[in-house]
């Protein structure tokens, strides 16, 4: 399973790099270098992020809808990001960028800890990310509209949907560190993971309490959407789609499918955008669609399987 | 647009008489950044009320007067409140506020935001005659011809003018007007340009508007590193957001040798 999920992010990566705008091959070296590589890295590299988090969540949470996005995670990541970049002190330190990202994505996870209060398994936790969800978005918009540029608000649609066109390689040095990072601390929480599945007091009778883990998790998951969604946008439904495609394959354990939600992230990102560039090749597209509304086609009816097999 | 420019020259004709006759207004309202810079370089001694943006010197040329001048929102409360004689704004934009204006009797005139150098001195002619001070628009209109007469022949290099969010100009844009006036041919389409795009067709030269003061992601492109090896000018974007007798300044700066 990771020798093939491997195998299709290599040829993904490849065809990120042959295609785009000017068409499909290899370009001359500034579009390779300062266009393709950036975009085609970021996919990757937010898509796996994205995919890891949401398998995290979803085993450390013992809840199948938890996922960044949903929670409100990246929504609250969006309102630090415009915060730090419409004021200009991301102009004036580029690093603030993905530091106020980070540090609205923590905010919001710990908001969302206390919310969900004694019971994180339960429907109140998802209640509260729905209710921190629709805050963050409140804010964004209003943040947005008193932002000191007039056409800030024309821009909403990056924050909400997410988009890679145009990104550069300051955006991904900017991103790689701190997402590599918590990637590397979310991949650890297997074992955890998998004794919190047996239960509380199972988990901590084994050395791995509960509240440790979330703390873990909330820590890692904040890193890794922190500073994706502060070079591109607030993309959707990733993190709640690729763990559900995963279990059938691999099972129910939560640190069995950590290293595979990691790389499926990636490859379905990288898709995802490998078909936002091509569709205005293909179509007579004025502009490209922006990403979050394709990983939104993908992910809605996943969502629509995923609560009828809870009903059934 | 010849065609337009006739028009409007004959439609000023026509109405001058009947905009000169009526008493001078002597509190005007300006509800749009266009007519807030006509205003104050028009008649800055009646001005009752002007946009915020008219304060923004990234974006109007008589920022540092406006911000002596009193500005109000688009509201219409907020507008009777200061007892205008006229109302100045656009074709678009807060038009049920203009709508609930022109019910309460106040004078509303919709500029029409020219788009190349023939329109732009009918409307500055227009709204001189209007605020009771053709001579100063004269006077305008006097300083911007010889700006542009002082351009010299023109290279007819293609310049490619990239706004904001890889917009490009199209032809009958009035950045296109501009570059034409400087000699230059614009080679915008008016089509939302992706860098690659951009790039796997570069033009000789790449007009942009220096980025604004307040950071955005349209302006973030114009200074991604993927551009920096194309030979490029920037103009003052206040210069071009609105067309007036002050874009003839763009075009002096656009043929500096």
């Amino acid at each position: 399973m990771i020798a093939g999920l491997a195998m299709l992010l290599a040829v993904l990566l490849a065809l990120g790099l042959l295609t785009g705008a000017a068409g499909f091959g290899v370009p001359d070296a500034t579009i390779l270098w300062q266009l393709r590589l950036p975009r085609t890295a970021l996919a990757a590299l937010v898509g796996a992020g994205l995919g890891l988090s949401g398998a995290v969540l979803q085993g450390a949470l013992r809840n199948p809808l938890a996922d960044p996005g949903l929670l409100g995670i990246g929504g609250c990541a969006s309102l630090g990001a415009v915060a730090a970049f419409y004021w200009g002190i991301s102009a004036a330190f580029a690093p603030a960028l993905p530091l106020a990202g980070l540090a609205g994505a923590a905010l919001g996870s710990a908001a969302l800890l206390a919310m969900a209060g004694r019971a994180p398994a339960g429907p109140s936790l998802i209640l509260a990310g729905v209710a921190l969800s629709a805050l963050a978005a409140a804010l964004l918009a209003m943040a947005l509209a008193l932002a000191p540029n007039p056409f800030a608000l024309a821009e909403i649609t990056f924050w909400l949907m997410g988009g890679l066109a145009d990104r550069s390689l300051l955006h991904l040095a900017l991103a790689a560190p701190p997402i590599a990072l918590g990637c590397a601390l979310l991949l650890r929480l297997g074992g955890r993971l998998d004794a919190l599945a047996l239960g509380e007091e199972v988990a901590a009778s084994l050395g791995a309490p509960a509240g440790r883990t979330l703390l873990l998790a909330a820590v890692g998951v904040a890193l890794v959407v922190g500073a994706g969604t502060a070079v591109a946008g607030g993309i959707g439904f990733v993190g709640l789609v690729v763990p559900h495609l995963l279990r059938p394959a691999l099972g129910e354990r939560p640190g069995a499918i950590l290293a595979p939600s990691l790389l499926a992230g990636a490859a379905l990102l990288l898709a995802a955008d490998l078909l936002a560039r091509s569709l205005p090749l293909l179509l007579p597209l004025s502009a490209e669609p922006p990403l979050g509304v394709l990983t939104a086609l993908l992910g809605a009816p996943f969502l629509v399987r995923i609560a009828r097999r809870m009903a059934a | 647009m010849r065609r337009v420019a006739a028009a409007l020259l004959a439609a000023l004709f026509l109405v001058t008489p009947y905009l000169v006759t009526p008493a001078r207004a002597e509190r005007v309202v300006s509800l749009n950044l266009c007519t807030d810079q006509y205003l104050v370089l028009l008649a800055p001694e009646q001005v009752a009320g002007l946009t915020m943006l008219a304060r923004d010197p990234s974006l109007s040329v008589v920022a540092a007067a406006a911000a002596r001048l009193p500005v109000v929102r688009a509201d219409a409360e907020a507008v009777l409140a200061l007892r205008p004689d006229l109302v100045l704004a656009a074709p678009w934009g807060a038009q049920a506020t203009l709508a609930a204006l022109e019910r309460q009797g106040v004078r509303v005139v919709r500029s029409t935001l020219p788009r190349d150098f023939p329109a732009i001195r009918a409307e500055t002619a227009r709204l001189a005659a209007l605020l009771g001070e053709p001579a100063r628009g004269a006077a305008l209109l006097a300083r911007m011809d010889a700006r542009l007469t002082a351009v010299p022949a023109g290279t007819h290099t293609s310049a490619l003018w990239l706004a904001p969010r890889g917009y490009t100009q199209g032809p009958r844009s009035l950045e296109a007007a501009a570059l034409r006036a400087a000699g230059l041919a614009s080679a915008g389409q008016g089509r939302q340009l992706g860098l690659e795009a951009l790039l796997a067709h570069p033009p000789a030269l790449l007009v942009v508007a220096r980025a604004p003061r307040y950071p955005s992601l349209a302006t973030d492109l114009l200074t991604h590193p993927a551009l920096a090896a194309l030979p490029r000018r920037t103009v003052p974007p206040a210069l071009l957001a609105c067309g007036g007798p002050w874009t003839a300044r763009a075009v002096s700066l656009l043929a500096r040798p």
